[in-house]
């Protein structure tokens, strides 16, 4: 009877301490692969049996753009467009677009007595306009001011000028008109370039 | 009329006396002579003189192609201007700051083709305030981490960074590009 008795409950005590022993491994190697990802990164996700492990890297600008923009004015040039400029490479090396904007425009007129500045094409006889305008031809200057971006005298309006896809390049050339009468001396123009990312 | 001569061994000898008329006419040609050539040296030094004159050079003259006249040559000229003062530059779109004042990952580059030395200026768009200024970065060298000169309250802040340039040789000032970022202190 008492032999009969350990027959049934033996294979039942088997059972159940191998069930338990499992459990017990699989949760210890959970705990122990959670512990070593942790020590190393952020977990951003997780689950019972794959922990997913992210980190987001940080957006990096990098651009070669101009710092100063010298350029002259003649009446003698041929076409609407009076002003002879280098030819303004701006490159975006980096892996999103990016947009340029002229936030700032210092002009300083005091050696063209009498003379007033501009913000288009349509010039007084004592005026002067000047502004940007994209490459249409390569390595030519434009002789037209159709499509031109006007800059504003002293003002801290922001005006976009271009927009560049990532890793790619934009040229432009500085244009501009004058009146008849406006002295032929020196005067200065000063844009602050700013760089952002586009949307 | 006789006259006497030394030999080589220094006999003296008697030869007849030359004719009176050949003598004036030798001395007749010597002035003319000597006239012509003294007419010929005038005219030499007149002519000299004249060009000399006319070879002056102006004071006031400047070498080289005036402006305006040769538009390429100048646009040239212009454009090695704009290639000195071209800026390569590179920065954090969105550093992230921990705290006001710790160290943030601003991760800006003067990359070594620069050639410049570069100061970088932050200023808060919405106070225009100064918030952090670096020293001179020589071409080839970043800043990863640094803190802000200024502890902001946490929150986004609109920012620019200004680069500012300087010529590597004496120092001197060359201009300055911006680029606009997104600043976050999270406590």
């Amino acid at each position: 009877m008492k032999r009969k008795m350990i027959s049934r409950i033996l294979p039942v005590i088997l059972i159940a301490a191998m069930l338990f022993s499992s459990n017990a491994y699989a949760a210890n190697t959970a705990a122990a692969r959670a512990a070593s990802y942790q020590s190393k990164d952020v977990a951003i996700g997780s689950s019972n049996d794959v922990l997913m492990v992210g980190e987001i890297q940080p957006t990096i600008m990098s651009v070669t753009m101009p710092t100063y923009v010298p350029f002259n004015m003649a009446r003698s040039i041929q076409g609407d467009n009076k002003v002879i400029s280098p030819r303004i490479t701006i490159k975006n090396n980096s892996s999103v677009p990016v947009a340029l904007d002229v936030v700032y425009t210092a002009v300083d007129l005091s050696k063209l007595e009498g003379t007033t500045w501009s913000d288009g094409p349509n010039v007084g006889e004592k005026q002067i306009a000047v502004g940007f305008q994209a490459e249409s031809m390569a390595n030519q200057m434009p002789t037209s001011l159709d499509g031109t971006k006007w800059l504003r005298a002293n003002s801290s309006d922001t005006i976009n000028i271009t927009s560049i896809s990532a890793l790619d390049s934009s040229i432009m050339y500085v244009v501009g008109t004058l009146g008849v009468a406006v002295p032929e001396n020196a005067f200065t123009v000063t844009p602050t370039f700013v760089v952002r990312q586009a949307q | 009329m006789e006259t006497r001569e030394l030999t080589q061994g220094g006999e003296a000898v008697s030869t007849k006396a030359a004719k009176p008329g050949k003598k004036d006419k030798k001395g007749k040609l010597l002035i003319l002579l000597l006239l012509l050539l003294l007419l010929l040296a005038g005219a030499v030094i007149y002519y000299l003189l004249q060009n000399k004159s006319g070879m002056e050079l102006d004071d006031n003259a400047t070498i080289g192609i005036m402006p305006g006249i040769d538009i390429a040559q100048r646009q040239a000229e212009l454009q090695a201007q704009l290639d000195e003062g071209m800026i390569a530059f590179s920065i954090n779109t969105n550093p992230v700051f921990a705290s006001g004042s710790a160290e943030g990952n601003l991760m800006i580059e003067n990359p070594g083709n620069n050639a410049k030395l570069i100061v970088v200026e932050l200023y808060a768009d919405e106070t225009g305030e100064l918030i952090y200024k670096s020293k001179a970065l020589p071409a080839g060298s970043y800043i990863e981490k640094t803190s802000l000169d200024k502890v902001l309250e946490p929150g986004e802040y609109a920012v620019t960074a200004y680069f500012n340039a300087y010529r590597e040789s004496d120092q001197s000032y060359i201009g300055q590009a911006g680029a606009a970022i997104k600043l976050t202190v999270l406590s």
